[in-house]
């Protein structure tokens, strides 16, 4: 196990280090620089940004100090908010955007699952045809038009809800309905197909023979082993997550790493991008890590290679 | 699964017909009374809650350069003179009063007496000193470090140049004198210290926090407003400063500025009754029509000018012939009246309106045979054997839709190949500046109150004239009206630039800007102004506010002032 | 019955009707009607949009009515007008030529790609193949979308560029599907016959494996068209897929959501239009996939 764990550490090196030289040259390569605005900028006061941000030297200096700095999780200050660290911004957008995609991804499991175990044990009813619809639909609406449906409906209409923004309780329920949809229906089928192959299996009909309630046959028995395919489904949904919370911090003017690193990208704030790009990919290799990790742990079959 | 496709199609229909029947905006308003955009409760206490735009890149006063940072910045700080909200004329701020020398070329400014910052130090004629030296420190790196420029010797250290401070014109005899030397005079410098650029910045703050300032908890201001806290990329909030000199004029508790860029959020927003002012520029244009006939929709026009610029470096623009003939072929009447459905008014010069005694040059005309008579003087009758130029702007269907409309007019009318070539703005700006291209869009907003500030750009060698024009009869009025102590006899000079610029310069006018803002009935001290600034010491809240009743004062559109 | 016609009307009842694997599939997917109602409306949405240019009576979709603005639903207009006057319905037919097109391109180009690669990786083995899908499985890693987005903000903004970086995107999963088919499929006696008989490496990949595979391939094609007109369409809202002039229903739905507080069908209608025809990819995928393995333990994805 121990071994195992090691070796995917391992990975995460050349993979960051891939990342990284890629965002740096796509940076440096592209055209416009982060100084430009409507007004000019005094050739001295140019010299002392760029001297500021370590622009003024040669592009392999550029680049050995770039990976040196990032090692230590250092990637300076944003060039569009020159008196903010890339590593302050990136800690406050991360704790927005958890929270938003935390909640979805309880919501897609809370709701999910119970969706998906009604559906494989009323197989072929109408309730599993009701559930598995509703799930192709959440599935096949995409957020950007989910969101703003969801707005039009609760917050202009009715006035109930805030339409936008990220303050108190009552503007969490928007954003994170509108990103939790998708997931909930992959959760759902999951679930239901998980569920439908482990009901299959002989252990189970012997439990039912053994006289055992149902409840306790599905929910001790069968769940651990028909939760599997979810398991293994978290790790790339969180990562659809992630790009999900994009477009939903955009629509509802989410303050989230998502945001910053749209509006990073369309400023050229270089130092911001590259930092929240490596932030995400270490993040979410960190979070495969820990899926397989504890899909091994559930499902005894499994031998982690 | 098979049985589940008429299901879907049910719930996607009683989706549809709900959308549907929402969006029945299109009717008459009922005729009983002013009508308003969306929910017009107040809120609870004496909070304002607006929309501030892009998160503001910074608060330093020194650093400001856009209008979402310089509100901040003007409500947490006060310079030597503040704005009169309904005319615009200076008015004492710190300064209590001033005197000019006979020369206009020095300037003495005392200050009131007891003035302190928010965490309780004195304030001082000193401060003032140390703010705007480091505001042209080239280590500072300010942007508008060139509004100072006519400070005696302020150019040279901003350039670097010289690097010892005394050599600047500001000197603070004592704790409550000011006084500056300039280099030429400066008929609107009052206008100029209200400015974010000539705000007095808390040195003890500066020095003890260094770049991490203007964080709440460590910013120190001497404004009607301390910063009480900062929602990263959503809002900054704003408590009432308790030690500002006229603390008890100020009604507000709490001021909200919300980081909403995006149009539709903001419009969601202010319809939902989460905000209470949506500040100008934040209303999307095709709503505009609509929301005319809105009781809490504002229009007033306001100092900035959208144009297009010629690279005169480039053939055939530097023949004035071809500019001529260029401008004379725009047709800004059916642009401002077909295309901006009236919400712009069109314009034919670069200097926008409200400026009391200029005397403005006749504004440029649209005549398309006078066009074509140039086109054929400068040796392409008809348009024949002229190059295909290119109009260049940044992406935005605004944008986007004029070109297409001057293209048009162009190729009507000069019978010449026009393309259009559009990129985002970092790489427009740097075309622009590099002079790799024919015609670009442009606009400027004015900085102060005077048309100078609109003719600068054009000046020779200007870092905002991007069109390579140079004309030494402009440079040589420029310079006359800048030594000029006499204002009528300076504007008169400044028109005659003006005439100049337009008769052979490279710029087409073609709108002039107006604030398209939306106002909750409740809010008063809010007044429409040319510069657009609201000093947010004078706004209140109208708690007595309801709909329909005859509110004292007359209806929420004409805002009055309570005694 | 006599003796003699029981056994041969047991053989004859076993041996049924001539059957193959694509006749089998096809009449499982014919049972399936949400997967045949889907297939109907797509090949209806399809010949819609690319046939919009020569269908009579249609506006035209730059034709701007500045006067008449945005308006609701009525007989000239059926899905109504923006805010530029012109026709809804026109425009989402067009728009929804350019994210079908995306859509099939895209999945074209990962088509092609994937299944080289993963079709090579496979039969290779040994050092070729851990370092394929070593490769592989570090592009896997990163974080591809932000790829995307940065080569579209950086790079030019071209619908070239859109099929390239989308296309990038999407054959990691083709190619470790077609790698995994190709491992099994490599150890079966008709590949042994065919090397036997002297037939080149090339060959045996191309033209003998690699058909074989077409099953999972054509499932796993039919569900990444949607995934790709999905991430048009995300690309295109944040304005960074589909540049003016050129709409696609991304860019429509984006314009809508502006002005969604005074005209909602600007954006209902485009968003109806996409997610309609997301679904029905969707179910014909699902269909697709049950007709040809019904056993499959990877479902649900």
């Amino acid at each position: 196990m121990t071994r195992y764990v090691v070796r995917r550490l391992l990975l995460f090196v050349p993979t960051l280090w891939v990342i990284a030289t890629l965002t740096f040259l796509l940076m440096r390569l592209a055209p416009g620089g982060p100084f430009n605005a409507e007004r000019e900028i005094p050739p001295a006061a140019r010299a002392a940004l760029a001297q500021k941000y370590g622009l003024d030297r040669p592009l392999a200096a550029q680049y050995a100090t770039f990976l040196v700095r990032a090692a230590r999780l250092d990637f300076g200050p944003s060039y569009k908010f020159p008196t903010r660290e890339v590593r302050e911004i990136i800690v406050e957008g991360f704790r927005v955007s958890a929270e938003l995609g935390g909640w979805a991804l309880l919501v897609a499991l809370l709701v999910g699952i119970p969706l998906g175990v009604i559906a494989a044990l009323r197989q072929n009813t109408l309730a599993d045809t009701a559930v598995m619809a509703a799930a192709l639909a959440g599935v096949s609406i995409p957020n950007f038009v989910l969101g703003p449906l969801l707005v039009l409906a609760f917050s202009l209409g009715l006035f109930w809800l805030p339409p936008a923004l990220w303050e108190g309780p009552q503007s969490r329920v928007l954003p994170v309905l509108t990103l939790a949809a998708a997931y909930v229906a992959y959760v759902a089928r999951l679930t239901r197909a998980g569920m439908l192959e482990v009901l299959r299996q002989d252990f189970i009909r012997t439990a039912r023979a053994k006289g055992l309630p149902e409840r306790v046959v599905v929910l001790k028995h069968a769940l651990r082993l028909g939760l599997l395919p979810v398991v293994s489904y978290l790790g790339p949904a969180a990562a659809a997550v992630i790009m999900g919370s994009l477009v939903v911090e955009q629509v509802f003017a989410v303050p989230g790493l998502g945001r910053y690193l749209v509006n990073g990208a369309f400023n050229r704030d270089y130092t911001l991008v590259m930092g929240v790009v490596l932030f995400y990919a270490a993040f979410l290799m960190a979070l495969n890590l820990l899926v397989d990790l504890a899909y091994a742990w559930l499902d005894p079959r499994v031998e982690l290679k | 699964m098979r049985r589940s496709l008429p299901w879907v199609a049910l719930a996607l229909a009683a989706v549809l017909s709900g959308c549907a029947a929402g969006g029945d905006e299109t009717s008459p308003p009922p005729l009983r009374g002013p009508r308003y955009f969306g929910s017009v409760r107040p809120p609870h206490g004496d909070v304002l809650r607006f929309i501030n735009g892009a998160e503001p890149e910074t608060i330093d006063p020194a650093l400001v350069s856009g209008e979402p940072e310089g509100r901040l910045a003007r409500a947490l700080f006060e310079g030597l003179a503040t704005t009169d909200p309904r005319t615009l004329e200076p008015r004492p701020g710190q300064a209590a009063r001033w005197e000019t020398s006979a020369d206009g070329l020095r300037w003495t400014f005392h200050l009131r007496p007891g003035l302190v910052w928010s965490d309780g130090p004195p304030l001082t004629a000193r401060d003032f000193v140390w703010s705007w030296l480091r505001a042209l420190s080239p280590a500072t790196a300010a942007r508008n470090a060139g509004l100072l420029h006519a400070i005696a010797g302020a150019e040279d250290f901003n350039r670097g140049v010289t690097s010892d401070p005394a050599t600047v014109g500001l000197t603070a005899p004592d704790d409550t004198t000011l006084v500056v030397r300039l280099a030429h005079p400066v008929p609107y410098l009052l206008h100029l210290t209200a400015y974010p650029t000539l705000l007095p910045v808390p040195r003890h703050a500066v020095k003890r926090w260094g770049d991490a300032w203007t964080r709440p908890g460590h910013l120190v201001s001497n404004g009607a407003f301390v910063l009480a806290r900062w929602r990263q990329n959503q809002s900054y909030e704003l408590t009432r400063n308790p030690r500002y000199r006229d603390a008890a004029r100020v009604r507000l508790e709490r001021v909200v500025a919300y980081s909403v860029e995006d149009l539709n959020t903001a419009a969601n927003l202010y319809k939902a009754g989460r905000v209470d002012w949506n500040t100008s520029g934040y209303v999307p244009s095709p709503f505009v029509p609509r929301l005319r006939a809105d009781a809490d929709f504002r229009s007033a026009p306001y100092q900035a000018v959208y144009f297009y610029s010629m690279n005169v470096k480039r053939p055939p623009f530097d023949d004035v012939r071809v500019r001529r003939a260029l401008n004379l072929a725009v047709d800004r009447e059916a642009i401002a009246r077909d295309l901006l459905k009236g919400t712009r008014a069109p314009w034919g010069r670069l200097t926008p309106q409200g400026y009391p005694g200029y005397p403005a040059p006749p504004p440029l005309r649209h005549d398309p045979a006078d066009a074509r008579a140039w086109l054929a003087r400068a040796g392409y009758p008809g348009g024949k054997g002229f190059p295909r130029i290119s109009i260049l702007f940044s992406t935005s269907e605004d944008h986007r839709r004029i070109a297409e409309a001057i293209q048009a007019m162009w190729t009507r009318t000069l019978g010449i190949p026009v393309a259009l070539r559009n990129m985002e703005w970092g790489s427009t700006l740097q075309a622009m500046t590099a002079l790799d291209y024919d015609v670009a869009r442009r606009s400027w907003i004015g900085d102060y109150l005077d048309p100078g500030t609109f003719l600068e750009i054009m000046r020779s060698g200007d870092g905002n004239n991007r069109t390579g024009w140079s004309d030494p009869r402009y440079d040589r009025l420029l310079l006359a009206a800048r030594g000029e102590r006499d204002p009528a006899r300076r504007l008169r000079l400044l028109g005659e630039a003006e005439a100049l610029l337009l008769a052979d310069g490279p710029v087409i006018p073609i709108y002039h800007y107006s604030t398209t803002e939306l106002v909750k009935p409740y809010v008063r001290g809010l007044w429409p102004n040319a510069l657009d600034t609201h000093p947010l010491r004078d706004v209140w809240i109208d708690h007595a506010w309801r709909p329909g009743r005859r509110n004292a004062g007359g209806p929420a559109a004409d805002p009055e002032e309570r005694p | 019955m006599s003796a003699t016609t029981l056994p041969v009307a047991l053989t004859a009842a076993a041996a049924g009707p001539p059957r193959s694997l694509w006749s089998d599939a096809r009449r499982r997917l014919a049972r399936n009607h949400a997967a045949v109602a889907s297939a109907w409306l797509l090949a209806f949405v399809v010949l819609a949009c690319f046939a919009a240019p020569w269908l009579p009576g249609l506006a035209d979709p730059a034709a701007q009515d500045l006067r008449l603005g945005a308006a609701l639903p009525s007989a000239t207009h059926p899905f109504g007008t923006d805010e530029l006057g012109r026709d809804l319905l026109v425009r989402v037919l067009y728009g929804g030529r350019i994210s079908l097109l995306v859509g099939l391109v895209g999945t074209l180009v990962s088509l092609l790609v994937g299944v080289s690669w993963g079709a090579v990786a496979g039969y290779a083995g040994g050092k070729l193949d851990e370092f394929m899908m070593r490769t592989v499985d570090v592009l896997y890693a990163l974080p591809n979308i932000f790829l995307v987005i940065l080569l579209m903000v950086f790079f030019s903004r071209s619908l070239l560029m859109l099929f390239v970086a989308l296309g990038l995107v999407q054959w990691l999963t083709m190619a470790r599907i077609v790698r995994g088919q190709v491992l099994t499929l490599k150890r079966q006696t008709f590949v042994e016959a065919a090397r036997a008989l002297g037939a080149s490496d090339r060959s045996i990949v191309f033209r003998h494996i690699v058909p074989n595979t077409l099953g999972p391939v054509v499932v796993y094609a039919t569900l990444t068209v949607p995934a790709v007109v999905l991430q048009e369409a995300f690309l295109s809202f944040l304005g960074l897929g589909v540049q003016p002039p050129d709409a696609s229903w991304g860019t429509l739905i984006a314009d809508g959501a502006r002005v969604m507080a005074l005209f909602p069908g600007l954006v209902v209608f485009p968003g109806l239009a996409l997610s309609l025809t997301l679904l029905a990819f969707n179910f014909l995928g699902d269909g697709l996939r049950d007709a040809l393995d019904p056993q499959d333990k990877q479902q649900g994805r």
